[in-house]
This record gives structure tokens, C-alpha cells and sequence, in this order.
């Protein structure tokens, strides 16, 4: 985990499975402490995620909602799993980037105009 | 305190009678002796050194008679058996090696004699307390090798004299022939259960894969313990093969590499990469303050990209023998070995492993021979490794090994050997399982590797690859609760259609739906059929692909 601007960006090194989900869900929500607004999961290094990390993933996008946060994902455009959110509805329940600039300003133009 | 006859002693007045008791008691003791051998046979070690001492006390007409065996790893001497202070077995007395009438013997490895016991210098509290007056005391040693101490002592004022020594040293030197060999047993046994429980009970069977592993023990009998291999698939999916080597012999070699490994594969199924996993392991045997160090390889495989990356902490470096039978050493960044510092610098390195290419990891034992360089070691293993590459009739390992023993000779030390063949995989594969959650990274790894090798597109190959680990997912959650338990999975490539089916024998409850709700989703939405077919013994998952060979 790094975190850039304040806010924490993680890149999971593997798959997101049902052998991972419930660790990196417990993981990941665990760095949304008070003051932070916002979550990067960088997903460009990861090839596949299963329906136990899908799961997790709206669940957790959730759980931050319910603490002011959001989640945002950055999953390489056109790719396989850009196409397997969309089979499930991932940008529907979750912001979606291109890149982790891209969250990362998106987040510095909503607060610019709040 | 004096060397043997050092000084007049009083009581000559006595010696012919003495001399004429001695004598008799020599001969019985003698005698005595030269049955002991055969006594070993029914004899446990705390018999023969109790039926020992007893004739010893009696021979030297002494009032206690004792042994204490050197624990060389902490460096103290530790009651084993005694008459008349048997007291000194049952509180467990320590004698440090160099200090105390017993210490000093065992480091001075001469006898030593005290005539006057109140103005001596003793750690022993017990000594004093059984009012002992004069004492003599022997090393036992083995093959040079001071093992232990044996003392008689009197509690009247003696001068034990150089005859007396004689006998005792006579004494002393039996026993260490039968403490030796008892001990080499009782080690060999407890080290031979250790390793056994510490060696992987069986090695992967995969797809694309072939393993094979050697353990032979070394020549004679408490030099074996402290190699060990170990393979495991790694969070990843990539398999992590590992080699060690702790320096020392016997249990507590044995001891320490069962905690090196037990730490390895929790840090690497933690996810560490390899690097780290080295200096973790560094720091864990540094503060474990044992002075123990160990050699270690691992190498993290990924048989789908074609790379092997390679960390080392001192250990000789791994085999790759290419399909055409070209043999190579892998040179890792070399660290120092675990255990000596702090802080150590470990660096990995990346290889490519071509298809039909062998990696071996192997322990020096395999390679080293006493007064030979060990670069002629390792010129014998490549040499030995390219014949093994062009013979079939065995596991690699085996071959290997056959190989150089039949150059080499007998072994001196442990060896251990651990081979991955890298197998081409045709357009059907089959593999069983285990039913949890860690085989499903390594499950896709291998599907795609068949699905790219059979030259699908990479949007067919996800899709097919993740469909199936849905199928398998749901394969394992079935086989909840229920021990040992497996599945399989089998794929065919059919001109153009590709079928993998995921069958398991869990047990199921007909109310219950099939999978997570977005598990079939998913499954049906990447392949163009998903049949489940529930049975009583279980369920199978067919999935079909369609190929199209015409761009879309």
C-alpha cells in the first residue's frame, strides 16, 4: 500500500479469489480510517477475479459508502477484466479509472467543488 | 589438585595388600569389561552404565563413582549415571566445560586427581554435601573426542594413584564405545522420524510437470539430519521449490531445519516475495541465538510464462538442463548463508525454462568429496546430469544420483535432491485436485498455459480459464467440512471447440442452488455452454467454448 495525496492506493500482486477475497477485503477496509475519503484499488496487475473477489468488492464498496468513502477501481480499459466488470455491473456500484491519476484527480475536482 | 602420582601419597603401608586387592578387582573389572560388549545387545545405555560404575566402585574399593556426558551444543557436562550419588542424576547436575573438578577434566582431556576435595575448586554443591573427600576423574572420549567424565570418589583421604587411573581410564573408554554407539541409535531413530515427518509425504502431480525428489541419509550414524526439500504451490499459483542444508548433524540440526521450514511456507504463503521471504528467515535465525546457520535455494516456477526466479542464502547453485541435454548452473545472487548476521543481502534472479527442461536442486552432499575442490564436485554433477537427460528408465533424480555414485563412491554426508521436469501438454489434460481454495490460482496458471499453448486467443483463453475456476470454486465449496477431499478437472481441444468439465463428489443438498448467483452468471456469460449435471455422488460442470479460427 502506498498512499498518494493522502488517500490509499493498493495493487494486488495476484488474482483476487475465493482463497484471497475475505483477507484483502479485511485488508483493504482497514486502511479507510477517519479522514479518508477515498480508496484507489489498482487493478491493472491483476488477471482474474472470481465471483468470491466480485463479492467482496461490492461489498466493500459498501462498507466505504457507509463511512463517506468510495472505492474507486483502476482496471485497464478494453481489457478482459474490464469486460468481465461489465458482465456483472461493477461501474454501476463503484467509480471506475483508466488510471490512478485519473482517480486520484477526480477526487481533487470533487472536492474542489464541494 | 595433582596430575596422577604428582605427589607422594601417605598409606604405603598398606600397598602390598592393596596392590594384591587391586590387582583382583582389576581382573574382575577387566573381565567385567570385555562383556560389556555383548551385554549391549540387552542392555539399555542406563543399565550398562549403572552395572558399569557399580564394578568400578566396588574394583577401585571407592565410595561413588560417576559419568556425565558432554552436551556439546551447550557446552556442559550432564549427569547420566551414578553410585552412591545418585542424587546428582536425579537433580540434573551441570558442570560447565572447563570449571569444576568435572570441567576441567573434560577440557584438559586428562585424568585428574584431587586428594583433598575441601580445598579444590567444585561446582558441584553435591560433592561436598556427600562429604566426598578425594576424587579421580577420566574424559571419555571417542575417536579423540572428549564425550564425558567419569569420577569415583572416596570419603575418606585418598591419594588415588597412577594404577588406579589405569583402571579407571580402562573403565571409561568401554563405556564411551557403548555410549557412542547407543547414542549414534537413539539419534539416528529420532533424526530418521524427524526428517521422514519433515520430507513432503508426496510431490505434486500437475499437468505440464514432473516431479521427483531423493533423500539418502549420510554413511554412518549421527551424521544424517538437516537437509530437507520442500514444494508447495504459492498464493500466486507459481510452485515454489525450496533446498536447505543446516550446518550440524543429528536432532538438533534436524530440529532447526523443521523450524526453518515450517517459517518458509508460512512466509511465502503470506505472500512475501522471495527476497524478503530470505532476510525474514535471517533475521528469525539470527534472534533465535542458537549459532545455527543454514544454506538455502528456492526457486518460484511459473511454468506458463516460462521463467524461474531464484533466490539463494548461500547454497550451491541449481541445475537447468535444457531439452537438448545442455547443463547449466543457475548463479543466483549469492547471499550469505541464514543465520550468521543480520541484515543479510538477498537479490533474486529471473531465468527462462524452456519446455522439456529439467531444474535440479540438490544438497552438497550430492557433490562434495573430502580433499577434492568443489568445482570438480559440480563438474561431475553437470557431466551426470547430461547423461541422466538422455537415459528414461527413472525418476531425474534417481538417475542423477545413479549417475554419480557410480563415478563417485560411497557418501559421506546427508544428501537431498529435488527435480522439476518442465512437460510439453498436448491437447487433452486431466488433473485431480485437492478440494480448497489455494489450488485455484495454480488451477488457472495451468489452463492457461494448455489454452495458450493450443494457441487460443487471449480472450478465450480468460474466458474458458475463469469459467472453470468458477466450476472448480464451487467444486471445493461443496466438498466443505469434508476431509481430504478432491476434484477433478479435464479439458479437451477439439478442432474447434474447447470442453473443460469439473467433477466432484461432495455431498448435496438438492435445496440448495447451484453456486453463488453471480458465479453461474459469470460462467454462462463467458462459455457458450455450461451443463451441470447432479448426481447422487456428486456434480459435474461441463463448459463449452466455441473457436472460432476466423478472426471475429
Amino acid at each position: 500500500m502506498e498512499r498518494r495525496e493522502g488517500v490509499p492506493v493498493v495493487r494486488p500482486r495476484e488474482d483476487i479469489d475465493a482463497a484471497n477475497a475475505t483477507s484483502l477485503r479485511e485488508q483493504l477496509s482497514g486502511y479507510v480510517d477517519v479522514g479518508v475519503d477515498q480508496l484507489v484499488l489498482d487493478l491493472t496487475g491483476t488477471r482474474y477475479i472470481d465471483s468470491a473477489g466480485l463479492d467482496m468488492l461490492f461489498r466493500l464498496a459498501e462498507l466505504l459508502r457507509q463511512r463517506r468513502a468510495a472505492l474507486a477501481l483502476v482496471i485497464t480499459p478494453d481489457s478482459n477484466l474490464a469486460r468481465l466488470g461489465e458482465i456483472v455491473g461493477l461501474p454501476n456500484a463503484m467509480a471506475v479509472y483508466a488510471s490512478v491519476e485519473d482517480a486520484l484527480s477526480t477526487r481533487v475536482q470533487r472536492s474542489l467543488d464541494g | 589438585m595433582n596430575e596422577p602420582g604428582g605427589e607422594a601419597g601417605d598409606g604405603r603401608i598398606e600397598a602390598g595388600a592393596r596392590t594384591q586387592e587391586r590387582r583382583d578387582a582389576g581382573r574382575q573389572l577387566e573381565q567385567m569389561l570385555s562383556i560389556t560388549d555383548a551385554a549391549l545387545g540387552y542392555l539399555s545405555l542406563e543399565e550398562m552404565l549403572a552395572e558399569l560404575l557399580e564394578r568400578i566402585r566396588d574394583g577401585l574399593q571407592a565410595d561413588t563413582a560417576a559419568i556425565l556426558l558432554l552436551d556439546e551444543d551447550r557446552g556442559v557436562l550432564v549427569a547420566r549415571a551414578a553410585r552412591g550419588l545418585e542424587e546428582e542424576v536425579r537433580q540434573g547436575v551441570q558442570v560447565p566445560l572447563a570449571r569444576g573438578f568435572a570441567g576441567r577434566v573434560a577440557a584438559g582431556r586428562r585424568p585428574i586427581v584431587i586428594e583433598d576435595l575441601s580445598r579444590a575448586d567444585v561446582v558441584n554443591p553435591i560433592l561436598r554435601q556427600r562429604g566426598i573427600r578425594s576424587m579421580l576423574g577420566v574424559p571419555v572420549h571417542v575417536e579423540g573426542r572428549v564425550i564425558g567424565v567419569m569420577h569415583v570418589g572416596t570419603l575418606e583421604r585418598r591419594l588415588f594413584d597412577e594404577e588406579d587411573t589405569a583402571l579407571l581410564q580402562l573403565a571409561a573408554d568401554r563405556a564411551a564405545i557403548a555410549i557412542d554407539r547407543a547414542r549414534a541409535t537413539e539419534q539416528r531413530s529420532v533424526t530418521e522420524i524427524m526428517q521422514r515427518a519433515l520430507l513432503p509425504d508426496e510431490l505434486p502431480a500437475l499437468p505440464g510437470a514432473h516431479f521427483s525428489a531423493k533423500y539418502l541419509p549420510g554413511g554412518s550414524g549421527v551424521k544424517m539430519g538437516g537437509d530437507w526439500y520442500d514444494v508447495f504451490q504459492l498464493p500466486s499459483g507459481r510452485l515454489g521449490l525450496v533446498i536447505g542444508d543446516v550446518v550440524g548433524r543429528g536432532v538438533l540440526a534436524a530440529s532447526v531445519m523443521a523450524e526453518i521450514r515450517a517459517s518458509l511456507r508460512a512466509y511465502l504463503m503470506e505472500g512475501h516475495p522471495l527476497p524478503a521471504v530470505m532476510q525474514l528467515l535471517n533475521e528469525l535465525l539470527v534472534s533465535m541465538g542458537r549459532h545455527r546457520s543454514a544454506t538455502v535455494a528456492m526457486l518460484e516456477i511459473d511454468f506458463e510464462s516460462g521463467t524461474v526466479e531464484g533466490v539463494s542464502a548461500g547454497h550451491l547453485p541449481p541445475l537447468i538442463v535444457s531439452p537438448d541435454g545442455e547443463a547449466t548452473f543457475l548463479e543466483p545472487a549469492q547471499g550469505l548463508p541464514l543465520g550468521i548476521r543480520r541484515g543479510g543481502d538477498y537479490r533474486t534472479r529471473r531465468y527462462r525454462i524452456e519446455v522439456g527442461s529439467t531444474v535440479l536442486l540438490y544438497t552438497d552432499g550430492l557433490v562434495e568429496r573430502r580433499g577434492e575442490p568443489i568445482d570438480e564436485g559440480l563438474d561431475r554433477l553437470r557431466a551426470a546430469a547430461r547423461r541422466a537427460a538422455r537415459n528414461e528408465d527413472a525418476t531425474f533424480a534417481d538417475r542423477v544420483y545413479r549417475e554419480l555414485v557410480e563415478d563417485g563412491g560411497a557418501l559421506e554426508d546427508d544428501v537431498a535432491l529435488l527435480a522439476v521436469e518442465s512437460l510439453p501438454l498436448g491437447p487433452e489434460i486431466e488433473m485431480t485436485l485437492n478440494a480448497e481454495p489455494g489450488v485455484l490460482a495454480g488451477l488457472r496458471r495451468i489452463l492457461g498455459r494448455w489454452l495458450i499453448g493450443e494457441g487460443l486467443a487471449e480472450e478465450q483463453v480468460f474466458s474458458i480459464t475463469l469459467a472453470a475456476s468458477e466450476a472448480a470454486a464451487n467444486a471445493i465449496e461443496h466438498a466443505y467440512g469434508a476431509q481430504e477431499s478432491s476434484f477433478r478437472v479435464s479439458g479437451v481441444h477439439d478442432g474447434d471447440e474447447v470442453r473443460v468439465t469439473i467433477s466432484d463428489e461432495g455431498h448435496w443438498r438438492a435445496t440448495r442452488p447451484y453456486g453463488r448467483g453471480r458465479g453461474l452468471a459469470i460462467m454462462r456469460a463467458l462459455v457458450d455452454d455450461a451443463q451441470i449435471e447432479r448426481r447422487n455422488d456428486g456434480t459435474s460442470v461441463t463448459l463449452v467454448k466455441r473457436i472460432c479460427s476466423e478472426p471475429a
